[in-house]
This record gives structure tokens, sequence and C-alpha cells, in this order.
């Protein structure tokens, strides 16, 4: 298993896939912030949210979390670059004829999806953290010009910093497990993405204008509550269970196809 | 190449089906060890499809078989004893060549030190920091072999190992080919490349529509060549003269491009020669020859596409690869 999961590593290493996936963290990481503070400056308020963004309030952005709010904001779009590049990961064994070598050299086919999971949680674990930083260098600046109490920040800052860290990581994990998923299923890295985008701008805000119909429940309302270390709405624990029973339901329909399948490939 | 050997490969009954194609029918086989093993057929023979049922790449609807005396149920059990080329080779484009074996090499938990020895093997040592999306079809192809040479296999399955390779790289990995034969190890390689087959195998199988039509040793399947003379007139216009003539004559004359092919051994040559003077007709060309594999490739397999063909068997309800 750490054969196969050094393996995979290697294979992710590709400097321009990294390049892309990480400039595309820190891009949104960079968005979101200035974003919010340019909302937030002279007392100003948020609006009130698109399809996968969050906004805090001026009270939160000024709370000692508020350093970190950046990150569950945008967890959703953070969500949506994961979501495509484990995709891309997984559809391209597919697309390039990879998936023949390696279930030739490695028949045990379970080891090579639990290895592809491992390695691309381990890659998201950089992208969250390049997520971070990018969060903070351009949130300090921002908010100093744009005339934010900033004082709060320093206050619990490793309890902050970690925490916000982990709920983003753990919400962009479930939201890879959903683009592997995918991918698996249709061997295709653009029918994952557009699946996960669509479902995101599309499926998931028009379930949520219905008025009837409880919204808890939907997978960027859950990893959203999750990245934000629990809502109002749904609690962490809540959003927590629900997310991995997400993962769990994907990853046995995933392992079960990705075993039987033949690879005509 | 002796055939008492262990077999290395058996298949008994061994079917495959997708929807209404057969692609593998009933197949039963015994690959001895050691040696080079040509696996040829028409297009759509069913050759890829019987690799990926050996490698555990796809299930077989019926029968069994096994490799290195292990059931193909079981594929994890001889994996790491079986070297593999899959059509054509697989890597990820934006990795260097060294980084795409290094990744095989730890999925395969081998040494590293074997990824400079097969660079080394296939002559890639030098180009081995270049991104594979850089390399010719001939260098990926070297790559291919490098990557089924990794684990240093019992068993080598090579699908049209000398595609895109120039004559110079052709005779190279034709002479590793033998070399590995010769060193104890089993190669068994799928091609289209009859000239290939005939010049590096020991032992032939021949497949088509997914049924068995030969399998055994090269020189017994070279046995059924027939000798033929093929000879011209001297004038272009004479040759159908020529043709009506000879087989007015008695002799078997099929017309081959621009000669005239004589079923006749070449103890007749004389006796065709007088005939065409006999007819008026000067020779500017005789010339005796063989059957090469390609002629009794042809002969078993047919000379229509086998694509085509087996498109018009499905079409027509009959069983096709």
């Amino acid at each position: 298993m750490i054969g196969a999961i050094r393996s995979e590593l290697t294979r992710l290493g590709q400097p321009r896939l990294l390049i892309t996936w990480f400039g595309l963290t820190a891009l949104f990481a960079a968005m979101i912030n200035t974003i919010m503070v340019t909302f937030l400056s002279g007392g100003g308020s948020m609006p009130p949210g698109a399809p996968g963004v969050a906004f805090p309030t001026l009270a939160q952005m000024e709370s000692p979390s508020g350093l970190m709010s950046g990150l569950a904001a945008a967890s959703s779009m953070f969500g949506i670059v994961t979501l495509s590049f484990w995709a891309l990961a997984t559809a391209s064994d597919y697309s390039s004829g990879l998936i023949r070598l390696l279930v030739a050299a490695e028949p045990r086919r379970w080891r090579l999806l639990a290895a592809k999971a491992v390695a691309l949680a381990l890659v998201t674990a950089a992208a969250t953290t390049v997520a971070a930083i990018f969060n903070v260098l351009v949130v300090l600046p921002a908010a100093g010009a744009a005339g934010l109490s900033t004082s709060a920040w320093g206050t619990d800052l490793v309890n902050v910093v970690g925490s916000a860290w982990l709920h983003l990581y753990i919400a962009m994990c479930v939201w890879g497990v959903i683009g592997l998923v995918i991918a698996t299923l249709a061997r295709s890295a653009a029918v994952a993405i557009s699946i996960g985008v669509g479902y995101l701008l599309v499926v998931e805000g028009m379930v949520k204008m219905l008025k009837d119909v409880p919204s808890d429940w939907l997978l960027g309302t859950t990893l959203g509550a999750v990245a934000s270390g629990g809502t109002a709405a749904i609690s962490f624990g809540s959003a927590l269970t629900l997310a991995l029973g997400y993962v769990a339901l994907g990853l046995v329909a995933a392992g079960v196809v990705y075993a039987r399948r033949d690879v005509t490939d | 190449m002796q055939e008492d050997r262990v077999s290395i490969i058996t298949t008994a009954g061994l079917t495959r089906r997708f929807g209404p194609i057969t692609a593998l029918d009933n197949l039963t086989l015994e690959l001895p060890s050691a040696g080079v093993i040509g696996l040829v057929g028409p297009n759509g023979s069913g050759k890829s499809t019987l690799i990926r049922t050996l490698l555990g790449l796809i299930r077989p609807t019926d029968g069994t078989a096994t490799v290195l005396g292990s059931p193909i149920t079981s594929p994890a059990a001889y994996a790491a004893r079986v070297g593999v080329l899959i059509e054509s080779p697989a890597f990820s484009s934006g990795l260097s060549a060294r980084a795409n074996l290094v990744s095989i090499a730890r999925l395969r938990r081998l040494p590293l030190a074997r990824v400079d020895a097969v660079l080394t093997q296939v002559g890639l040592a030098g180009r081995d920091r270049e991104p594979v999306k850089q390399f010719s079809l001939g260098m990926k192809q070297r790559l291919g072999i490098a990557a089924a040479l990794l684990s240093d296999p019992e068993l080598l399955i090579l699908d049209e190992p000398t595609n895109g390779l120039d004559p110079a790289g052709i005779v190279e990995i034709r002479e590793l080919l033998r070399d590995l034969g010769r060193n104890g190890r089993t190669v068994i390689v799928s091609s289209h490349q009859l000239s290939e087959i005939e010049a590096v195998c020991d032992h032939l199988v021949v497949i088509r529509f997914g049924k068995l039509i030969f399998s055994g040793p090269m020189a017994e399947m070279m046995k059924r060549t027939r000798e033929h003379i093929d000879i011209a007139a001297e004038h272009d216009a004479d040759m159908d003269r020529l043709q009506t003539a000879l087989v007015a004559d008695g002799w078997n004359v099929t017309a081959v491009d621009d000669i005239l092919r004589v079923a006749a051994s070449v103890t007749r040559a004389a006796e065709l020669n007088r005939a065409a003077m006999a007819s008026g007709v000067t020779l500017r060309r005789l010339e005796l020859a063989q059957d090469n594999l390609e002629e009794i490739f042809l002969e078993m397999t047919g000379r229509v596409d086998g694509e085509l063909a087996s498109s018009r068997a499905a079409a027509n309800g009959t069983v096709a690869a």
C-alpha cells in the first residue's frame, strides 16, 4: 500500500498540475478576501452571497476568527478546484491508458484506488496550506487599508488558524472524493467537473430557492458548514457526519465499479 | 525450441463475449516456457482480449486459464513476475521518463536501481530527464519496453513492441527480445509485423475470430510453405497471353501485381521456361521463391481486413471478434 501511495505521489508531482492547482487555490483565497474587505470597508454590509460563497458579517470579520474567515467563505470554490483536480488525476489514468499498466502491475485494484485517494489527500493538505497562507497574506494588508478593526485577530491564533485549516481541509477532501467518485464512474474528468460545477451553481441553488424544501443536507451547504466549523443551521458534528456519509457512499460505489469493471481503455 | 517444456500459459475453453461479439471463442492452448512466442491474427481477432484476460484486466465469460501456474482469477499471484506493454505505451506525459519508471518501480516495490538498468537496456539512458511529451513514438515505445522490463519478469507480454521504431531500432529490439528468450525468459510478442515475428519467434500462435488457428513451433508453421516460381514476360502486353497459355497447358498460375506466380517446385523451372517460349513469349524474369510467413498467414486467415470481416460477420449474426 505504501508503495502504491508513493507511486501515486510521484505521478502527482507534475509541476504544471501542482502550479495550476495551488495557483487557483491562492487566487481564490486572494479574491475572496479582497471582495470581503471591500464590501465591509466603511461599515458596509455583505451581499447575500453568490452560489458557493457565504460571506461573514462585519462582527464575525472583526472577531478573532475573522482572520481566517475567507477560507470558510469560499470553501465551495476551493472545493470545486479540489474536485476538479481529483477528477483530473483519476480520469487521466483512463484517458492516457495508464490504467492498463497500473492494474497489470497491481491487480488488487482497491489498493490502487485507496492509494490514489490517500495521495490526493496529501496534496490537498498542501493546497489547503497554500489557501491559508494566501488568505493571511491578503487579508492583513487589505483589512488594514480598509480600516477594519483587526485588534482581535491575534487572540488564540494557533487555535483559530489550526481549526480553520482543519475544517477547510476536511471539506476539500470530501469535495475531492466526490470528484474521484464521479471520475471513476464516468472515466472522464470533463464529465466529473461539469457535474460538480453544475450541481453547485445550478442544482443546489435551485433547491435552496424552494422554500418548503430543507436544504441543510445539500452537499455544498453541508461542506460549507464543515468548513465554517458549524453554522446556525447545522452543527459541525452533524455536518461532518453527513459529509462522511457522502464519502462512504461514494467510495463504496466507486470501489465496486473500479474493482469489477473491465479495463478496456 | 523444445515443445515438452512446462506450459507458462494455459487456457481451456476461454471465452469472452462483448454483447453480440465473441472476442474469444472457446480458446484452448498451451504455451511453452522460455523463448519468444509470436501471437498473430488479423485486426479484431481477439489478441488484445486474450492478453487483457490473461492479465486480469478483463474477466472471461467462460473457461479457465493459468499464467505461470496460477489461475487468472488470482492475477496478484503472478503480476510481479509478468512485464507488459499493452497496445500503445501509456505514461504521464508531464513527467520525465525516469519519473514515470520510478512511479512504476514504487508501485511494484522494486529497487530504484532497476530504473537505471532498464533505461540503459533500451537505450534511453541519456534522455531519461526529458518529459515524455517530448518523446517520439519510437522513444515512447522504448520507454514502454523499459517499463515492462522493470521487474526483470519471467514472462514478458509485448503488444507491437517495434511500433514506431526506425529500422535500426527494430533490429536492436529484435536482438533484445531474442536475448531475453535465450536467457530463460518467455516473451510473447503480439504484432502485425509478420516479418518481425518470423525473424524473432520460436513458437507461433495464430488466432482469428477468437478461435485458435495454429499453435506450434515456428519451424512447423514454416513447413507449410510452398515453393513457387515468379515469372514476367519481356513485354507487359504479353502477360495475359502468357497466363492463358500456361493455364491451358495445365499450370497453376496466379497474377500477383506485375508478375505471374506459378505454383511449381524449383525442379520445373526449365520446363516452365520452355512452355513460355512455346507460347511465343520470352521471359525477362524467372525467379524461384518460397512463401514467407505473411503468405502462409494470409492463406490461413483470409485476405480480408480482420475488422471488416468481423463487422460483416457480426452483421450476419455469425461469430466474430
